[in-house]
């Protein structure tokens, strides 16, 4: 039950600011993805807004949920009224009207260029259940993708690539711009491989599997391994060379376009050698998640495991 | 976001929210995906017609809100409700 108390502690939280957000965490450091994703799109926007930490408080935790019909944190209130959780402000922003909602002007962005490989496209075809619901590409402010069918929504772009037609809202096509999609075989059937120019450059994920696809395909990339010699005596991929000093000299002379994989036994310590590949800028330097155990496993099992 | 969810909760949680959902809304065509706590939500219902997108969600979470209460709900998060009309 919402307690008077409570009850008017909340009122009075959503009447002293303009824009409240109730969360998990402050707006330093939420700790919700929820609350986070939230708290960055108020902070791209460029409004004030008070941050609320509910994991302080048990009864205003509970009770905002009553108070606001609402069963999920994080809760946005915009002039004393609740717009919505993280789903709904997402929505909101990537068409324009959370800006309006807030009184900031909406960026002018252009419709994004994407470009589509073929296998990509087929893929996409291929997936297409024909209930009229077009390919979504969404681009959150940190870089991580999701692409799904999705109906039409207000403010998106419908951009031509492929043969294809592409949501795209408006907070995503600023991220998006320059994009390629291609289609890589993977031993667990394929996956969509996507390109960003405007991505800041970081250390990216490769599974085994993948990994396998590239080499026997011939892919020209320098794979290394960063563990010490008695390790690799007992287990280790044919391509791999030691990541000893002369490598890192070797790495060095080498365009900061190669691709370059790193690897170790569960994929821990080459993540860091990885991200000093990437702070010396390296653009495509990537991870083996799993290390050379997760090889054994699901590629070689004639590589033993330690 | 992938961390353990424990709950009390025994049976089949997604076939629980599509069930509770239809048993709200008449017409709902519910398809839910996921596990481990965290849950993707689509339902199509003419009852959205005319609404926005807080009355809609709203009409979903009131009808799966018992799965979402307390410390060890089977319901952890919704990472992504959509609503739609036919």
């Amino acid at each position: 039950m919402l307690s008077a108390e409570t009850k008017s502690q909340i009122e009075g939280l959503i009447q002293k600011n303009r824009v409240v957000l109730f969360m998990k965490g402050n707006k330093h450091f939420p700790q919700c993805g929820f609350s986070a994703q939230v708290v960055q799109i108020l902070k791209e926007v460029g409004v004030p807004f008070d941050g609320v930490n509910v994991l302080q408080d048990a009864a205003l935790r509970d009770g905002i949920k009553e108070f606001t019909q609402w069963p999920t944190i994080p809760q946005l209130y915009v002039d004393g009224q609740f717009v919505g959780g993280c789903d709904i402000v997402k929505d909101l922003y990537a068409q324009g009207e959370l800006q309006k909602l807030l009184g900031a002007e909406a960026e002018d962005v252009p419709a994004p260029v994407i470009h589509v490989h073929e296998r990509a496209a087929k893929a996409f075809r291929d997936a297409d259940d024909g209930s009229g619901d077009l390919l979504r590409l969404e681009v959150s402010s940190d870089f991580k993708y999701e692409l799904y069918f999705g109906p039409k929504k207000a403010g998106d772009f419908e951009v031509k690539a492929g043969g294809l037609t592409i949501l795209v809202d408006r907070a995503s096509a600023k991220r998006a711009n320059g994009i390629t999609i291609e289609w890589v075989e993977t031993a667990d059937g394929g996956a969509f491989r996507i390109d960003n120019p405007a991505e800041p450059p970081s250390v990216k994920p490769l599974s085994v599997t993948e990994l396998k696809a590239w080499l026997d395909r011939g892919d020209k990339l320098e794979i290394f391994d960063v563990r010490g010699d008695d390790e690799r005596a007992r287990a280790k991929i044919d391509a791999a060379k030691k990541f000893d000093e002369s490598a890192e000299a070797y790495v060095r002379t080498l365009p900061k376009s190669t691709t370059i994989v790193m690897q170790c036994h569960h994929g821990g310590r080459s993540r860091r050698a990885a991200e000093r590949l990437v702070a010396e800028g390296f653009t495509r330097v990537y991870n083996l998640e799993g290390g050379i155990d997760a090889w054994s496993v699901k590629v070689d099992p004639k590589v033993a495991r330690y | 976001m992938g961390s353990d969810h424990p709950t009390d909760f025994v049976g089949d949680i997604c076939e629980a929210i599509r069930g509770s959902v239809r048993a709200a809304i008449d017409d709902a065509v519910v398809d839910v995906t996921g596990g481990n706590g965290h849950y993707t939500i689509t339902v199509t219902s003419s009852v959205f017609a005319g609404k926005n997108m807080v009355q809609s969600q709203r009409l979903v979470y009131g009808a799966i809100a018992h799965l979402m209460k307390g410390d060890r709900a089977p319901v952890h998060a919704v990472d992504r409700l959509t609503t739609r009309t036919p």
